[in-house]
């Protein structure tokens, strides 16, 4: 145990990510509408040592009830349509909608249009693009930074 | 490669004398072609090579051979509900891919005195994949578990369908981001051998690399999930940061860190330098000997070590009924690898890894993947002693209709099957091993308690995306 502390401890925090003194905190929830699995590992991986999302005051909750911003992957597929909105409501207001990837900001490699609602800003109102096949974890955190500061007060 | 045509009264006995030659089920599917549905069932030999069966009814009604070959049940299900075939014999033909609203249409009964169910998902707690699970439990215990996925149904194989064989590719590989090479490279195979072109050494080396630089990220991964299953914070995010170091090398030999676009039909895409593979290999064993460290400190940790024994087991003899195939059956003492014969690939004298205790349980899932992790580190360490050149293929002998190609993926044997109308793709069937795993998985939940589920999944860690697709 102690190995794998000083471990980490050493991983040096490379990625250039300023505002660490950010005053405020922000709750996401992630929603897959259909992604291939390649946003989920890079933003799960946004929250590991070497980025460390949790410094700059966010962080991923399990409730849309608990959350400011709904962080969207995938090309939003019919079957994910209902389950998506529910999460929406769910939230309180004022809240954000991130659309986190290629696939959800509706310019990457689709499916059968059949299957698909369309890009994520067909069905919710979107604040935040994040783009990217996948965007990697130092791209997810700078520019989920730079969307809340740009926004005022984060809402 | 071309079908071996059975009429439908005669498709149980040749089912039944592939497995009685100790053939290994690879996958089945249907196609739409000249008006009516095929059914297609493909093998591979024990000596390695692959045959597939095909079969047609006018009424879309065949037999099922799920009595004698319980793998091919996802399979039947999914011919049901995307093509309309119908299975005598099948019953109940629970739906799989239809999501139905009714429960008793797609959930296997259980009753009893305080039986009920526990319904989690599409979305789930943390920064995972969307899927559902409907558990039927007494108390805590997990009586059955009935998987429902495909909300992330995208149509792929569909919208590849009717493009040139090289517009359809970006359409395997994106079926899964940490099954794109694997992915990618069975089609890839597949379609090479349906036009009847052989690889030369250079793309047989480039491809071998690839495939194993994706088995090195992902394996460091899976072994942090374990421990994320257990809640132990520091095993994860240690392996959390060791598998952003080999996305980074990733990244750095081929500029994408899940090796997307790496991979063509007929051609290799990748070269490196010398200096680029120097780096390479000097980053991977920095990596590989803090992973080992890391590892021990996993062997030490009480909290970790208490929690895998006896739970989740997928014994020796389940293996075969579940269809369980990759880790999950080499744990169990299975010792397959489709790396064994991969003459397509460059893994001369392959020898698949195994568990210390072929126990079958989460230990034994975690165990194994360590052991693949240093045979994969040492692969890697002799492949990048060298430069890589492009590479190519041969013409070897007139195309055919149909190919067959199969991977070992981190997760399993994965099968793309690729039928041809010239040079257009009429059908294309991927077949992941995290596809032939999801039943596998099902059972070991069985028995156990449903707090240790999470665990239990995590030690099998199977896509979402690549059995949706």
């Amino acid at each position: 145990m102690f190995v794998l502390l000083r471990q980490l401890a050493h991983i040096r925090r490379e990625a250039h990510l300023d505002g660490a003194d950010r005053p405020r905190s922000i709750a996401l929830r992630h929603v897959d509408a259909g992604s291939c699995n390649g946003c989920e590992h890079e933003l799960g991986l946004a929250t590991s040592p070497r980025y460390d999302l949790q410094r700059f005051g966010l962080d991923i909750v399990a409730s849309p009830r608990h959350a400011d911003v709904l962080l969207v992957t995938g090309p939003i597929t019919t079957r994910m349509a209902t389950a998506l909105q529910t999460a929406y409501d769910a939230m309180p207001e004022p809240r954000l909608v991130a659309a986190l990837g290629d696939c959800a900001l509706g310019c990457g490699i689709l499916g059968d249009s059949v299957e698909l609602m369309g890009a994520l800003e067909d069905v919710l109102p979107v604040d935040i693009r994040i783009a990217g096949c996948p965007p990697a974890p130092e791209a997810i955190a700078t520019q989920l930074l730079a969307a809340l500061d740009s926004s005022g007060d984060g809402r | 490669m071309s079908y071996e045509h059975v009429a439908p009264d005669r498709w149980r006995d040749a089912i039944a004398a592939r497995l009685a030659i100790g053939a290994r089920f690879a996958g089945a599917w249907a196609t739409r072609h000249a008006g009516t549905v095929a059914w297609r069932a493909a093998f591979t030999t024990p000596g390695g090579s692959t045959t597939a069966l095909s079969s047609r009814a006018a009424d879309g009604r065949l037999p099922t051979i799920v009595d004698l070959l319980p793998a091919a049940d996802w399979d039947e299900r999914e011919a049901h509900d995307l093509y309309g075939l119908e299975f005598d014999g099948h019953e109940p033909l629970r739906a799989l891919v239809a999501h139905l609203e009714d429960p008793a249409a797609w959930t296997i009964p259980v009753e009893g005195d305080g039986v009920h169910e526990v319904a989690v998902g599409p979305i789930h707690a943390g920064v995972i994949e969307s899927g559902h699970f409907r558990f039927h439990v007494v108390g805590e215990r997990i009586l059955a578990m009935d998987p429902r996925l495909f909300y992330k149904h995208r149509g792929l194989e569909r919208a590849a369908e009717g493009r040139s064989v090289e517009d359809a590719r970006p359409y395997a590989q994106r079926a899964c981001a940490a099954c794109a090479v694997t992915n990618t490279v069975a089609y890839a195979q597949a379609v090479e051998e349906a036009l009847g072109l052989w690889p030369d050494h250079d793309l047989r080396l480039s491809r071998t690399l690839l495939l194993e630089l994706e088995r090195l990220y992902s394996h460091l991964n899976d072994i942090g999930a374990v421990c994320a299953g257990v809640g132990f914070a520091p095993g994860a995010m240690a392996f959390a940061a060791l598998k952003d170091r080999a996305q980074q090398i990733n990244l750095s030999l081929t500029g994408h860190r899940f090796l997307f676009g790496t991979v063509a039909v007929g051609a290799g895409v990748l070269v490196l330098d010398a200096p680029a593979v120097d780096a390479a290999r000097a980053e991977l064993r920095e990596l590989r000997t803090d992973a080992a460290a890391a590892w021990r400190e996993l062997e030490f940790a009480g909290s970790l070590q208490a929690r895998l024994e006896g739970v989740g087991v997928l014994g020796f003899a389940d293996v075969a009924p579940s269809g369980a195939c990759g880790p999950a059956a080499r744990a169990a003492g299975v010792r397959a690898d489709v790396r064994e014969h991969s003459p397509r690939l460059a893994y001369e004298n392959f020898s698949p890894a195994a568990p210390r205790k072929p126990t079958g349980d989460v230990a034994a899932r975690l165990d194994i993947r360590a052991a693949e992790l240093q045979a994969t580190g040492e692969i890697l360490d002799e492949l990048l002693s060298r430069p890589f050149a492009a590479g190519s293929t041969s013409a070897l002998r007139r195309p055919d209709v149909l190919g067959i190609g199969l991977v070992e993926s981190p997760r399993g044997a994965t099968m793309a099957a690729v039928e041809l109308v010239g040079e257009r793709v009429e059908r294309l069937r991927l077949r992941t091993g995290s596809y032939a795993n999801w039943p596998a998985l099902a059972h070991a939940a069985t028995g156990n308690l449903l707090p240790d589920f999470p665990l239990i999944n995590k030690s099998f860690e199977l896509c979402y995306a690549c059995v949706d697709r």
